[in-house]
């Protein structure tokens, strides 16, 4: 009897197991409090629907509005939430920890990690790889006096990304996505 | 208004000069305010402004052919309100200003009014030349610049900025003499 | 005092509406008239047309109106919600280069200081 429940349970839990399919949707905090503090905030939320809208805006025949369009193409929601305060230390670790955390998760792979003693400003780059693509990226900075936390989902395409250098001032990262480190948790 | 109504405007105009009557009416109504405001306060009257306002968008409408934009339409309708104003206030004997009943349709009745200032700009307009009224209203009512105003009356510029320069000081002088009355009436 | 004086009849002089009902006989006269026929009349001794015509033209005038302004603000709000999804965007893509840009010039010093160390260079 303990044989077939044991099977049971595997025949039901694998299933799932095999669909659970990574989510590069991160949950965001309310930062609500921080908000207030703030003396600039910014927060974007932009799912599907709304990014299609947007698209339809985009000047084609406007060179940045036309990289842009490229680079928004596949995605599927953009979410940044920045807060800007007046003066050292006005957050918490933990306040940006609760979406660190959510990075460990199978899937989320850290791309960059930056620690600048001149500028004080720690940035992390984590990117999640489906099936050879990527699928979702977050961007986590931190510097004395502001922290920014950015999540796009969707089929990111790294070279256009890459390619609205000069029109937003993106840098060359010559990130190589064929030398990415193998899927695991983020250390 | 916004660059995106005003893009939009564009796109009605554009409609409306091929025949739809549904985007003449959103043009019109779009502009009737200015119109109409413009009219009134040239003459004084609300079923003269209701006239000239009538007469002014019906000539509009033989008119849409040779309107090229929105802007060009704005100017369009401006010009000829006040030209045409002029010209009933100057076979005018006496300019009939609106009674006081009706004084508080003339000005705006927003919460940042000053009634008394609007008592002074009322006996200001009613004072004014014709010409000299309507460069007032294009300055101060539809916020054109004097260049503007120059071409919308076809007058040279110097006499525009003398017209605003005048105007000014006329109410310059009537709030002083108001004041110096307040003061007079506190001390009293 | 003369910057007083200006914004006060700038207050003073914003446009006024004209009533109701006028703006709806203009809008049904305008709507009905068809072009090039620029002959004015008072609207409120109704000249030469029958009662009846007028009441009809007014309300297919009305009508018109009622569905192309409708459709007019409609527009309206959804080209805002466009701009400003547009907007967003570029914002959103802005905020993102500016950090990318941060990580790129750690690297970057990261880089030179490393060189900077080896033997011989």
């Amino acid at each position: 009897m303990r044989k077939y429940t044991v099977s049971l349970l595997i025949a039901l839990l694998v299933p799932a197991l095999a669909c659970a399919a990574p989510n590069p949707k991160l949950a965001m905090p309310e930062f609500a409090g921080l908000a207030q503090k703030a003396t600039e905030s910014v927060t974007i939320t932009l799912d599907t629907a709304l990014l299609a809208m947007a698209g339809k805006f985009l000047d084609g025949n406007d060179p940045q509005d036309a990289a842009t369009k490229e680079v928004i193409k596949g995605l599927r929601g953009i979410y940044v939430r920045s807060y800007t305060f007046d003066k050292d230390s006005a957050y918490q670790q933990a306040d940006i920890d609760a979406v660190r955390s959510q990075l460990s998760a199978p899937g989320w792979t850290r791309l960059v990690e930056t620690r600048s003693r001149k500028t004080r400003a720690n940035v992390d780059i984590y990117i999640m790889i489906d099936k050879d693509q990527a699928v979702g990226l977050a961007l986590i900075a931190s510097e004395p006096r502001q922290f920014t936390i950015v999540n796009i989902i969707g089929a990111i395409d790294l070279d256009k990304l890459h390619k609205l250098e000069g029109q937003f001032g993106v840098p060359k990262l010559d990130i190589d996505l064929s030398k990415t480190p193998a899927q695991g948790p983020a250390k | 208004m916004n660059d995106a109504a005003l893009d939009l405007l564009d796109e009605y105009l554009a409609k409306a000069r091929s025949g739809e009557r549904a985007a003449l009416a959103v043009l019109v109504h779009a502009h009737q305010r200015s119109v109409y405001s413009l009219a009134l306060r040239m003459l004084g009257t609300r079923d003269l402004a209701e006239d000239l306002t009538q007469d002014v968008f019906m000539q509009l409408n033989g008119k849409l052919k040779a309107i090229e934009s929105n802007k060009h339409l704005g100017f369009w309708l401006r010009q000829v309100t006040a030209n045409r104003a002029i010209d009933q206030l100057r076979r005018r004997s006496r300019v009939q200003m609106t009674s006081l009943d009706e004084e508080h349709q003339l000005f705006s009745a927003e919460d940042d009014s000053d009634p008394l200032l609007q008592r002074h700009l009322r006996g200001l307009l009613s004072d004014l030349s014709p010409p000299a009224r309507a460069v007032l209203l294009l300055r101060y009512q539809e916020d054109l610049d004097p260049l503007d105003i120059a071409r919308t009356l076809d007058m040279p510029i110097n006499t525009v900025k003398s017209h605003l320069k005048r105007s000014l000081e006329t109410m310059r002088e009537k709030i002083s003499g108001m004041q110096r009355t307040r003061c007079e009436d506190h001390s009293t | 005092m003369s910057q007083d004086i200006e914004s006060g009849m700038r207050a003073a002089l914003r446009p006024v509406a004209p009533s109701d009902e006028f703006s709806q006989k203009l809008l049904a006269q305008v709507v009905a008239d068809p072009p090039a026929r620029s002959k004015s009349f008072r609207l409120v001794s109704q000249g030469a047309r029958p009662l009846g015509w007028w009441l009809t033209a007014s309300l297919a005038a009305s009508l018109i109106l009622a569905v192309g302004i409708q459709q007019h603000l409609q527009e309206q709000r959804l080209r805002q919600s466009g701009l400003e999804a547009r907007r967003e965007v570029l914002q959103a893509l802005q905020v993102t280069s500016q950090k990318l840009n941060l990580a790129y010039e750690a690297v970057k010093s990261q880089s030179t200081s490393l060189a900077g160390e080896k033997p011989g260079v």
